[in-house]
């Protein structure tokens, strides 16, 4: 009876070690395969020159303009529709919300570049332009904030808010003082997310952003605007082998912005775990 | 208005026999205290179903009154009526008159906000803020505009809460660095600092170990000098221990099986423990159910 059960346990063992190298596994090779390509491209010069020279100095700039840009916009729209959602909808009108945040939740990113190709870049006669660049890819992470925002108040124990009743505090005072606190670690998890998303995408990007060889500026419209993911995208086809190099050197260091982010975010929701611990609610 | 004088009279002449809810006269003559709180024929509905029927008692000021009865006959539910916080639940209905000195707190121009700053409530599990204690207790008084004389109301709170003599060292430390026992004089120091005139206090003692119970107790019955106090307790010996009158509640099964509360007897406390009118009453008192 024991053996058999101990022959269970290694064999459910045994699959949770086989399904860990099913994902740590290609994680680790794809980190290797990409480095190994960068190394003829990697040096000083890759961040002190810009792309008309063999540097991508321009377009990891554009990246972090382009972040920051998004952490701007899809973070104070998706907080607020967040804190809405889970404090002031009622149901009916919060079912319409949630139900319409996850049709864009499944949109193609390359459908949401698209439009935002024919409404802003040609309609609003934009040009390929940074504030279209960020629209697009803040619409794209919108729906992730929104959740992760509602689920973090939710998360909040309904004592405060009976508490808060109770004292004769108007709604937006709770909101505002009380519950924000113990919620904030999740949400910025939620937005640490939305940050990871935007570094990576590309298809709204192609539509919105164009490209360019010079430093960002931070000219919202008219002026296009660079960043990492168009490196590689363009220099995977471009022949030589320095063109290649600097494609996998551009997704090296995409690839450590989006480490450094995650472990942002792993730092932030460990602490958050932390402080709602010591609610014995 | 009501007129105080006329319910005490009506109170010391025998009652004509009625079914409902029986005031028992006391044998120690009663000094008239003022009303704070006149029920009349109370019932809240939680979408179709009766949770209570057709209460009616008042309630003074200056006095601990206590609400008793077994698990599910509405003393919580009557509890948070009293200062609307039943109204943040959504599907339900009340019907009856509740007056809060006078007034009617369902009146057009009444702000159930406004309410209740002035009826303070305490729950049964503390639920401190989650920020210092100074804070807890500061924030409801400085989001009203008090932004001079924070510091003395916090120190008086809390020193009529009888925790500032713990606490006055580490007012800047989180509220959940504090026992449980602390924690709810710290709610109630909160309560306490928006200078109500009622507090209401749902089982305040329930999740608390017996020595920090008793504090809370010896503190009921030190703060009824400047507020009125209602406590729903499943504790008899809590409630014959703290408050000046009790009030019985129970439950009524109809034949479908739903579960009505009704409030059966409301007396002194001393009156109700030991000679209570109803049989009901005398059975729950004794142990004989509940």
């Amino acid at each position: 009876m024991m053996a058999r059960r101990k022959l269970g346990d290694r064999l459910f063992w045994g699959a949770c070690i086989l399904a860990f190298l099913c994902i740590a596994g290609p994680a680790i090779a794809v980190l290797i395969s990409v480095f190994h390509q960068a190394v003829p491209a990697l040096g000083w010069s890759l961040f002190t020159k810009r792309t008309n020279s063999i540097g991508i100095q321009n377009a990891i700039l554009g990246t972090l303009v382009l972040l920051l840009g998004v952490l701007i916009v899809a973070g104070s729209v998706g907080v607020a529709a967040g804190i809405y959602l889970a404090e002031f909808a009622d149901g009916r009108v919060g079912s319409v919300l949630r139900f319409l945040s996850e049709v864009l939740a499944g949109m193609p990113s390359i459908v949401i570049g698209y439009i935002g190709y024919i409404t802003l870049v040609i309609e609003f006669h934009w040009g390929f332009s940074l504030l279209a660049a960020i629209l697009a890819l803040s619409v794209l992470v919108l729906p992730y904030v929104v959740k992760t925002t509602e689920v973090a108040l939710r998360q909040v124990p309904g004592a405060l808010r009976e508490a808060a009743a109770g004292l004769g505090l108007p709604r937006w005072a709770t909101v505002y003082r009380i519950l924000m606190r113990p919620a904030w670690p999740a949400i910025v998890s939620g937005l640490v997310v939305a940050l990871a998303i935007s570094t990576g995408e590309t298809a709204p990007l192609l539509f919105t952003a164009g490209f360019s060889d010079r430093n960002p500026t931070l000219q919202l419209l008219h002026h296009q605007l660079p960043y990492l993911t168009g490196v590689t995208y363009t220099d995977i086809s471009l022949p030589g082998a320095r063109a290649h190099a600097t494609a996998a050197a551009a997704g090296a260091v995409t690839l450590v912005m989006l480490i450094i982010l995650i472990a942002v975010g792993r730092v932030v929701s460990a602490r958050a775990r932390r402080d709602t611990a010591r609610m014995s609610l | 208005m009501t007129d105080d004088v006329s319910i005490w009279q009506a109170a010391a002449e025998p009652t004509a026999v009625r079914s409902g809810p029986r005031e028992v006269q006391s044998r120690v003559p009663k000094v008239p205290t003022e009303t704070v709180f006149t029920i009349e024929d109370l019932s809240f509905f939680y979408g179709d179903h009766k949770a209570i029927s057709d209460v009616s008692m008042t309630i003074g000021h200056h006095e601990v009154t206590a609400f008793i009865g077994p698990s599910g006959c509405g003393k919580t539910t009557f509890l948070r009526c009293l200062n609307r916080l039943n109204d943040l639940i959504p599907n339900t209905r009340t019907e009856g008159q509740i007056d809060f000195l006078g007034h009617s707190i369902f009146g057009a121009d009444v702000k159930p906000i406004e309410l209740r700053r002035r009826i303070g409530m305490v729950f049964q599990r503390p639920n401190p803020f989650p920020t210092s204690i100074y804070e807890n207790v500061a924030l409801a008084p400085r989001l009203h505009g008090m932004k001079k004389g924070l510091d003395d109301i916090v120190e008086e709170s809390l020193r009529k809460a009888a925790l500032w003599d713990e606490v006055k060292l580490k007012l800047k430390a989180s509220a959940f660095g504090l026992s449980g026992g602390q924690q709810q004089r710290l709610c109630i120091a909160r309560a306490i600092a928006m200078k109500p005139e009622v507090v209401l206090m749902d089982e305040p003692c329930a999740a608390l170990d017996p020595i920090a119970t008793l504090r809370i107790e010896e503190l009921m019955v030190q703060l009824k000098s400047d507020y009125a106090i209602l406590v729903v307790t499943h504790n008899m010996q809590q409630a014959s221990r703290v408050s000046d009158r009790t009030a019985f509640f129970s439950v009524a099964v109809d034949e479908k099986g739903t579960r009505t509360g009704h409030m059966i007897e409301m007396g002194p406390t001393d009156i109700m423990f030991t000679t209570p009118t109803d049989k009901r009453t005398e059975d729950y008192i004794t142990g004989r159910f509940g």
